[in-house]
């Protein structure tokens, strides 16, 4: 075939501009350290890298969520941890008081002991974060949650929601729990407690009540205990049953539980047993129960009496307290494991992403994929340079040259 | 007859052929020159040469392929240009739209973790602006790629003008030398040979040669630009479909404008133009306001379902340009047509174009335009109707005509309008009415990250990302077909030049040749006037 003078240059210089062209892509290649630039360059690598993308900063975002979770849960195990040492030194100053033997000034240093506790407890409680939120309110953050009257008592205002937060794709983690879980509920497993009424005008005094057979059919029921006297004899009705005649120091036994009564009750006296959970479960009401009796020296056996009734059911009741405060604090403790768990499950989901990313961009940092781009690039330089040097020669080369 | 005129006519064609190599030399480079071959006869009485022709090395047949293959190619070349600038504004990772959508989503969760931090709020403003700025830049960028097409085109038609008188002129010439001398320079068919292969190159043009040697050619379904010494011209025109966009007019013998079919203008740098701005510019920016208006649209709700700092319900969070419809200004009625966000999952990236098929129905023949699938839509009793995840009003119902046309573009123009909404931090509605420290609305809108929000079908990024691979590999496929395109070019252009271009060394040569050839003729005549002295020496 005939070849033109212009086709001679037109080939080689579009050969040259050919493997220019090759040569720059290489070179663009290494210095943006990947081998997928442009999304043309691999369209499915471009696309599935945008969504590896996503993928690996959600990772990121669920660990962000992990560490905003666990702050907020060790604050909260660290104040559980406080309440429950609060719970058994309240218990350990009820036990002093429980002593008959006690003066009545031995009495007012245990109430003034009792007091501090108490009033360390309604601190902890309303503790806040480091943000100035409540801890314990639900979602009622911005106040306190629990909130004193004027008459002393203490009652809770927050609400009994739990804020969560996504720690994975796939698990919503309750990172608080509210001031009523805390303070003001009872483990459903919690047993009886007793409560001599108020009024009663005898001195009679309970110790238990005691579960003995928890298989006898009435077993979960309330018991009310009324005592009736007439005629010089002191008889019994169990929730308005038979009357049963009464003997000092006797236990009682109804519906398996056993319960120990001592002392002379008098007409209409009365002593109810429940489940703790029906009963009071306001550990700051248990406080104000016993720093009122405490606080009052007692003259008259009906008063000594109560004070010796009452502090058997607080004590029963800051047992089943602490129970409830160890029980979630069990359940934080349970959480903080889970999210390291989910750390490093995490963890290596990261990993996984990061490195499928950088096989889909053809990340440079891969020494095989370096090695391979390097070559390329050697060789487009060699075959670059021929180019050139074809050019050259064919350039050169005329007869007119010989002319 | 005598050594004198048969040297004399050696020495004619010595020098003819000497020209002709001289001329082929000088114009070696000259686009559009046809090797010239000096054709020699013999004379028929007395002996001696004579100079037949000095014939143009030109094959119609080749030249009509090598446009053809030019002109796919320039098409194929001007797409591609236009392509790489989404694909290289989709190159960037770090400013694309996928990490500042992660970056919203995560401010979510910071939300969620502080639901009342004024800081935690701050981040998802923040996150909310920037990201509704993105997409603003980005559906600027396009409608930025959008009017320089309109203004390409307009620079187009000029040059397609232009090049249409001058080949009408030049066929006016060409006649005209023919009928003075019987036959026209070469360098006039050179010429006229030349415009149309620069034609082709602009748009796919079709030459038909009459038998008088007179070129017409003819574009789209046949139009006429060329007719003999007559040039028809193109005009760049506002579409009577959507007023916003310059279209391809004719301009017919009548002197009425037609708009040109774009299906029929496939090749040439206006026809890929033309293919770019339907095939993917339409497609990238309505699929851009698709994931606008689903993130938007989603957002929306979920805040809406959610209680404000001050206890109030949440508002709107982001605002989006609403959908755009046109009335064909062709149409018999005067019937109006608007149209607003419906059922978002049934949005598409695709505009729709509105046939009248029973005017006294309200019944309408709809195409829909990335797919062909062809439905019928019908006004309810409110004079509305659903297409395509909008709700579409025809307004004036009752001068509607069989035949009446209009277009739908349910979201080409919805990013460029997106806007935060939320410019107070205690607006923002992280709970559900449970208090400040609720954070079930920002867990509920931090979810939307997984749901499948855009076309019923895929995650927000799930969307971009089918956007990118979609760009990447349309760019991907031009430049395989450019590439392959380019390849048959040179190749045609190879064989066309093989037949008319001009060797240097086949001149060199041929200089020499015919220097000897005058030469040797010089030294004929030099003969004759010697054995002339040997005669007349003879005493």
């Amino acid at each position: 075939m005939r070849i033109s003078t212009v086709t001679m240059y037109e080939q080689s210089l579009s050969a040259l501009n050919r493997q220019q062209g090759e040569f720059t892509r290489v070179g663009q290649q290494i210095a943006t350290g990947r081998r997928v630039v442009n999304p043309s360059d691999d369209p499915q690598a471009a696309s599935r890298a945008v969504q590896v993308a996503q993928s690996l900063a959600v990772t990121g975002q669920y660990a962000d969520a992990r560490v905003s979770a666990r702050n907020a849960l060790s604050q909260e195990e660290s104040v559980l941890d406080s309440v429950g040492d609060a719970i058994a030194s309240a218990k350990t100053q009820m036990i002093r008081a429980a002593s008959d033997t006690l003066s009545d000034a031995d009495r007012d240093s245990v109430a003034s002991d009792l007091r501090g506790i108490y009033e360390t407890l309604i601190g902890q409680a309303n503790a806040t974060d480091g943000n100035g939120r409540h801890l314990f309110g639900g979602y009622q953050d911005a106040s306190e949650p629990f909130v004193r009257a004027a008459d002393g008592s203490v009652s809770y205002v927050g609400d009994t929601n739990v804020r969560q937060q996504r720690i994975d794709a796939s698990r919503t983690l309750p990172v608080t729990d509210n001031g009523k879980t805390i303070f003001q509920s009872v483990h459903s497993s919690a047993g009886y407690v007793a409560e001599a009424a108020d009024g009663n005008a005898g001195n009679v005094t309970f110790n238990g009540p005691r579960i003995i057979d928890e298989s006898d059919p009435a077993f979960g029921n309330a018991f009310q205990i009324d005592f009736q006297v007439a005629a010089g004899a002191t008889t019994y009705t169990v929730n308005g049953g038979a009357p049963q005649p009464y003997e000092d120091g006797a236990p009682i036994t109804v519906g398996g539980l056993s319960i120990t009564l001592k002392g002379t009750p008098a007409d209409n006296d009365s002593v109810t047993m429940d489940r703790a959970s029906n009963m009071n479960t306001d550990l700051f009401k248990t406080f104000e129960k016993a720093l009122a009796v405490l606080e009052q020296p007692a003259g008259t056996d009906a008063q000594k009496a109560a004070r010796s009734n009452t502090i058997n059911t607080v004590m029963r009741e800051l047992d089943n307290s602490l129970d409830n405060v160890l029980t979630v604090r069990a359940s934080v403790g349970a959480r903080l494991n889970e999210l390291d768990v989910v750390d490093s499950v995490g963890a290596n989901r990261k990993l996984n992403y990061t490195e499928n990313l950088s096989n889909l961009m053809g990340d440079l940092s891969n020494p095989a994929t370096f090695a391979e781009v390097v070559s390329e690039y050697s060789l487009r330089q060699v075959s670059l340079e021929a180019a050139r040097k074809a050019f050259v020669d064919i350039k050169g080369t005329s007869l007119f040259d010989r002319l | 007859m005598s050594l004198f005129t048969i040297g004399l006519s050696g020495l004619n064609a010595a020098q003819n052929a000497l020209n002709t190599t001289s001329n082929n030399i000088s114009n070696v480079y000259t686009p559009g020159y046809n090797r010239e071959l000096t054709v020699l006869g013999e004379r028929n009485a007395g002996g001696g040469v004579r100079v037949n022709d000095i014939q143009r090395q030109f094959d119609h047949y080749v030249a009509d392929q090598l446009n053809a293959a030019n002109s796919k190619a320039s098409g194929l070349s001007s797409y591609q240009t236009q392509i790489s600038q989404i694909d290289n504004l989709l190159a960037d990772q770090d400013a694309g739209l996928a990490p500042l959508m992660q970056k919203f989503f995560s401010s979510m969760e910071d939300l969620a973790s502080t639901p009342s931090d004024p800081a935690a709020r701050q981040g998802v403003m923040g996150a909310a602006d920037t990201l509704t700025a993105q997409f603003r830049a980005f559906h600027s960028y396009l409608q930025d790629m959008q009017n320089g097409i309109d203004g390409k085109i307009r620079d187009e038609i000029t040059q397609i003008n232009n090049s249409a008188d001058q080949l009408a002129s030049l066929n006016r010439e060409i006649a005209l030398a023919k009928a003075k001398n019987g036959e026209a320079p070469n360098s006039l068919l050179n010429q006229r040979d030349q415009l149309v292969a620069t034609l082709s190159k602009r748009v796919d043009v079709r030459l038909t040669v009459q038998e008088s040697g007179t070129y017409n050619q003819s574009i789209g379904n046949g139009q006429p630009i060329v007719a003999g010494t007559r040039s028809f011209s193109l005009e760049a025109v506002t579409s009577a479909s959507d007023p916003t966009r310059t279209v391809v007019g004719y301009r017919d013998s009548a002197g009425n404008i037609n708009e040109l079919a774009e299906d029929a203008l496939q090749a040439g740098s206006l026809g890929g133009l033309l293919a770019f701005r339907s095939e993917t510019l339409d497609k990238t920016q309505s699929q851009l306001g698709r994931l606008a208006v689903s993130l938007a649209s989603a957002f929306n709700d979920q805040h809406q379902a959610g209680t404000d700092l001050n206890g109030d319900a949440g508002q709107a969070m982001f605002s989006v340009g609403q959908p755009r419809a046109f009335s064909n200004e062709k149409n018999a009625g005067d019937a109006s047509i608007s149209a607003v966000y419906g059922d978002v999952s049934q949005l598409t990236a695709s505009d729709f174009d509105l046939v009248v098929s029973d005017a006294a129905a309200g019944e309408f023949q709809v195409t829909r335009r990335d797919t062909g699938e062809r439905f019928t839509a019908t006004l309810d009793g409110n004079g509305e109707m659903a297409i395509g995840g909008t709700v579409v009003t025809i307004g004036n119902a009752g001068t509607l005509s069989d035949g009446d046309r209009f277009t739908l573009q349910p979201t080409r123009q919805a990013a460029g309008k997106m806007e935060n909404l939320i410019h107070d931090s205690a607006l923002i509605a992280a709970g559900q009415g449970g208090g400040s420290g609720d954070n079930e609305n920002a867990l509920a809108m931090q979810d939307l990250q997984d749901a499948l929000l855009v076309g019923g079908g895929a995650t927000l990024n799930g969307a971009y990302a089918s956007m990118v691979g979609d760009v990447g590999n349309r760019t991907n496929i031009v430049k395989a077909n450019l590439q392959a395109q380019q390849g048959l070019s040179e190749q045609l252009r190879a064989v066309q030049q093989s037949e008319s271009g001009v060797n240097l060394d086949e001149e060199a040569a041929n200089l020499i040749r015919y220097q000897q050839y005058y030469q040797a003729n010089a030294k004929v005549i030099q003969t004759g006037a010697t054995l002339m002295d040997a005669i007349l020496g003879l005493r």
